[in-house]
């Protein structure tokens, strides 16, 4: 009896969530797919009347968004391979070395109270490195800013992956003869190659959706990024919200897809190992 | 085999692989570090400076602080986090405990997987225009659903309180997955020797997860709970197409007063201020907290 | 061992350092970078078949929205004709303004042309950003009203003038290419004939405001856009902000007559949520049929109002701005200019292009794309009438004229103020008497801070 009681609580509760969390995005969905007239309904339609794919042929073809697509590709690829070199060479050293506990922590410590700074404190000092070192309206200035900004995520899921691996695997390599770049090269980096592919697939979810930066950073869609694009269809007169949908939709399907993919080893880098070695 | 090889190392061995150590960590952290610097350092110097690049002392500090308006922008924020990160533990938590314990089914939990990881990578900016939609007073699906029409209709982002309550939920809406995931994961890893042991000595579900899972997830929890704390200060863009801020200043943030200042009255010598002053105190603000932090652990 | 399959997928993950490199050397080639085809011309990032002569390539920042519509239809006609390339690049209207600063504010030389709203021109006149159009060949048409040169002209030719500002000779800077001034409309199948003042405003929302139709649609969504609205009604009734010596008189009663009316008159016979409606929001409530009367802009006629899914083609009339207790209606004018950086390095070719834009023909053809001309020949062209209701009305307009809004460098953030307090007041935070009283304080700090003289 509480058996079922306990069944019946849990489907309720977790549909319950389903359908909160789920509903807006499956608006955003049925925004995207209705024409122009319909948005005018005096009571909006939960279904689309006459469903239609017009709003993502604007989006992509006429509004030429279909290139800030490309830009957001090579910003947010770029930032998460350099991102994950550079943790990679703060981590190998505090998890595979016994570097003091001082350093480390120091590490960790700096690494996180980089999050703490709201972009918008420092989007003006960037602008105006950007503009000294000629990056501005260049992929590569929001290159090296996402590198920064995903950092503490990037350093903090590979260390979780890299404590995990035995020292004692290297070690052994290493006893066997084979030099550290070696052992690092052949022993420890096939090891941590899920460990990258999901701390990757976070990060390039972070950059893909970053805004900010991206609509102070750039000037024409030579450099734009896609959600600068879709920020540019908030117009002040039309009412396109479904071309704004369609924009939410396509941003959505990226990291989306990344994301099913790599389901198991993001599941597992999310732990940010700060429980295992218990 | 391993004992002894770390027996054999002497002291000196250490030392020599700690110089390693250091050797290939300092190059790229001093970069880094200094990369992450500058911009604080010219953030200084603009603050101390006029528009004509005249040394002013503190002046735009004191414009910066003595702005009525500030007070209250960091007081919404702290409403606004005070709303939604309890929520946002107690729900991510309370839904993984949940999903832990009662769904064994691969598929299912796929399936929330999937529910989850969406309002994680959906832009800001398409979080701000589906909920206008779903809020907004007169097209909005809330209102449609409950069937409320012209003055009957609940002004979700123009009644103050409400507002901040929409916003709010916003947040919620888009973040309670992302503690539930991390969390999810975190009940995984209990090491089901001491779950199935506390079982023989007959434990309840709640006492389980209270004297074993949640001792065990506390680290993960407060590393949640500060990455979610430092995303509050960054709250931005949702708020930006959805309120503007308004009504009047009710969810006009710490963020959004930024921009305010530095894009809207274009007075980059108080934004420069009003930023070293943010940065300062959350600098003050992390040091306190970090120490209840797992840092120590790695 | 699997060594070959590790080592393939990390080269997969350095491919992207390629990129990063290609995506380097493009960016400074600016041939391949492309750019928003304009006019809906995938291919206009390949060299123009016909005239090879020119590789001259104008960046236009523009604004997005149906107030580059015109534009982006003319562009490839210019290339066409000359050679010349045009990439238009836009950004939303609050967007914009903080790009042009920032790009200003740096002496960058991206932007060869870029579109302002008449109140950016003190900020960017200040800044001395601009040349001068004058000097390039752009001369003053007289089919064209005088308030529109006026407009494009810093140090404003009358009205106060920024204290740092009495010095400068007064240079043309930027010419309208979206002539705006803000008009009224109402559904003339409710009542034949609209309102002559602002009383009957008033006794016209109330006499039709029921469930389903506003009397009147207040667009009172925080900073810019109530401010937009509540203007004209503060000018009609006599108030103003700051007056021929830059004392702040917002809170004299002339002026808070008119906030009374907006919050205390108005609001009670408007829609249910006046204080998170934009101009999309009004334009949609209007197009249903669920309003009665509100202030228009040119701009959101015939795409929002008469749009695609409107129910009230017909049935609109429009009209100027209704006179108030001062005896005068006074429009606002938002215009929308082209303007030429000092920074850009095409001055001659964008000046060149602006004289094309300008010319009666053109501006013809501008028309019948859906941009909205300035000159009045255009405007009161009889052919263009049916597809505009609104032309005629806005020739009359310019000629009444309308004001323009206060020319000071902090007028952002004098806007910003008002319309945070106003848009309080519809929420019901606060009173009219607050909304005086508290902007009025803010704003005499914010010009005493900026350095401008003050008796108060």
């Amino acid at each position: 009896m509480p058996r079922l009681l306990k069944r019946i609580i849990t489907v309720v509760v977790l549909g319950a969530a389903l359908v909160a969390f789920v509903f807006p995005l499956y608006y955003l969905v049925a925004t995207s797919l209705k024409g122009q007239a319909e948005l005018y309904a005096a009571v909006p339609t939960l279904i689309p009347q006459a469903p239609t794919l017009d709003s993502y042929h604007s989006v992509l073809v006429d509004r030429g968004m279909s290139e800030l697509l490309f830009n957001s590709t090579v910003a947010g690829v770029s930032a998460t391979v350099l991102a994950l070199i550079i943790a990679f060479a703060i981590c190998y050293p505090i998890t595979r070395l016994p570097v003091s506990r001082r350093v480390s922590a120091f590490v960790l410590n700096w690494s996180l109270s980089l999050r703490f700074l709201p972009p918008i404190a420092v989007v003006v000092p960037y602008y105006t490195i950007e503009r000294a070192l000629g990056l501005y309206n260049q992929l590569p200035a929001l290159i090296i800013v996402y590198t920064i900004f995903n950092l503490p995520l990037s350093i903090w899921m590979l260390k979780g992956f890299l404590q995990e691996i035995p020292l004692e695997l290297e070690e052994a390599a290493m006893v066997d003869g084979a030099s550290r770049l070696r052992a690092f090269l052949r022993v420890l980096l096939p090891l941590t190659r899920t460990g990258v592919l999901a701390a990757g697939v976070v990060v390039f979810a972070f950059d893909w959706a970053e805004f900010l930066f991206a609509f102070i950073l750039t000037a024409t869609p030579q450099s734009m990024t896609f959600p600068v694009g879709v920020q540019g269809l908030v117009t002040q007169f039309e009412i396109i919200w479904n071309d704004m949908a369609a924009g939410g939709v396509i941003a959505i399907a990226v990291p989306l897809a990344l994301m099913l993919v790599a389901r198991r080893y993001v599941v597992a880098g999310l732990t940010f190992g700060v429980i295992r070695d218990k | 085999m391993t004992v002894l090889a770390r027996r054999r190392s002497s002291w000196a061995a250490r030392s020599r692989q700690e110089r390693l150590g250091l050797r290939l960590l300092l190059p790229v952290l001093v970069t880094v570090v200094v990369v992450t610097t500058i911009p604080f350092v010219l953030a200084v110097v603009r603050a101390l400076t006029s528009d004509a690049g005249q040394f002013i002392g503190l002046d735009n500090f004191t414009k910066a602080l003595e702005n009525g308006q500030l007070i209250e922008a960091v007081k919404q924020t702290a409403i606004y986090g005070a709303i939604v990160l309890p929520a946002e533990i107690l729900l991510g938590l309370g839904l993984a405990l949940l999903v832990h314990r009662e769904v064994r089914s691969p598929g299912i939990r796929a399936a929330i997987y999937v529910a989850a990881i969406i309002p994680i990578v959906i832009p800001q900016i398409a979080v701000g225009v589906v909920f206008r939609l779903v809020f907004a007073s007169d097209y909005g699906v809330i209102n449609a659903a409950l069937g409320l029409q012209g003055h009957d209709q609940i002004l979700w982002l123009s009644q103050p309180a409400l507002a901040m309550v929409s916003v709010a939920s916003v947040d919620i809406w888009q973040w309670t997955p992302f503690v539930y995931l991390i969390m999810f994961a975190g009940f995984q890893t209990v090491p089901s020797e001491s779950v199935e042991a506390a079982q023989v000595d007959g434990a309840t579900s709640w006492t389980q997860f209270r004297h074993i899972e949640l001792p065990y997830l506390r680290p993960l929890l407060l590393l949640v709970l500060f990455f979610r704390l430092a995303d509050v200060l960054r709250v931005f863009d949702a708020v930006y197409v959805l309120t503007g801020g308004g009504p009047g200043a009710t969810t006009q943030f710490l963020s959004l007063y930024l921009y305010r200042i530095a894009f809207r009255f274009s007075d980059l010598g108080q934004a420069s201020a009003l930023a070293v002053v943010v940065m300062i105190a959350m600098t003050l603000f992390y040091t306190v907290i970090s120490r209840f932090l797992p840092v120590e652990r790695a | 061992m699997k060594s070959q399959t590790w080592f393939a997928s990390w080269l997969t993950l350095f491919v992207p350092i390629l990129l990063v490199v290609t995506a380097c050397s493009s960016g400074s080639t600016p041939s391949s970078g492309g750019g928003t085809p304009a006019g809906g011309t995938p291919a206009a990032g390949t060299p123009g078949g016909g005239t090879p002569a020119s590789n001259v390539k104008l960046t236009i920042a523009a604004v997005q929205g149906v107030e580059d519509a015109g534009l982006k239809a003319l562009a490839p006609m210019y290339t066409a004709k000359t050679g010349v390339q045009i990439v238009i690049t836009e950004s939303p209207y609050p967007d914009l303004y903080t790009k042009l600063v920032n790009a200003f504010g740096s002496n960058d030389a991206t932007y060869d042309l870029f579109m302002m709203d008449d109140p950016w021109m003190p900020k960017f006149g200040t800044m001395g950003a601009l040349s001068d159009l004058g000097a390039m060949g752009v001369t003053k048409d007289p089919d064209v009203a005088q308030i529109v040169w006026d407009v494009g002209t810093w140090p404003p030719p009358h009205g106060p003038v920024p204290p740092s500002e009495k010095a400068k000779t007064a240079q043309l800077l930027g010419v309208t290419i979206v002539g705006n001034v803000e008009m009224f409309m109402y559904r003339k199948d409710l009542t034949p004939t609209g309102p002559a003042s602002y009383d009957e405003v008033l006794a016209n929302a109330t006499a039709q405001n029921k469930p389903n139709l506003a009397g009147y649609i207040i667009r009172g969504k925080a900073t810019n856009p109530v401010v937009a609205d509540f203007l004209p009604i503060l000018w009609s009734f006599g108030g103003d902000v700051f007056d021929d010596n830059w004392n702040v008189v917002f809170d004299n009663p002339a002026s808070l007559s008119a906030v009374q009316f907006l919050v205390d008159k108005l609001k009670p016979v408007a829609q249910a949520d006046p204080a998170s409606t934009d101009a999309s929001d009004r334009d949609r409530l209007m197009a249903i049929g669920q309003g009665y009367q509100s202030s228009t802009w040119p701009g959101e006629i015939n795409t929002a109002v008469l749009g695609p899914g409107t129910t009230v083609t017909g049935k609109v009339a429009f009209q100027p701005i209704p006179k108030g207790p001062s005896g005068k209606g006074v429009g606002m004018m938002g215009n929308w200019m082209l303007g030429i950086p000092k920074a850009s390095k095409n001055q001659q070719a964008a000046a060149d292009f602006i004289k094309w834009m300008l010319q009666a023909d053109t501006q013809k053809t501008y028309a019948q794309n859906n941009g909205i001309p300035s000159r009045t020949s255009v405007l009161k062209d009889a052919s263009l009438q049916a597809a505009n209701p609104y032309f005629s009305v806005l020739a009359d307009a310019f000629a009444a004229p309308p004001n323009w809004r206060p020319r000071t460098d902090q007028w952002n953030a004098v806007e910003t103020i008002m319309g945070t307090e106003l848009n309080a007041a519809l929420a019901g935070q606060e009173t009219s008497q607050d909304v005086v009283t508290k902007a009025s304080s803010q704003i005499r700090t914010l010009m005493k801070g900026a350095g401008y003289p003050t008796t108060q």
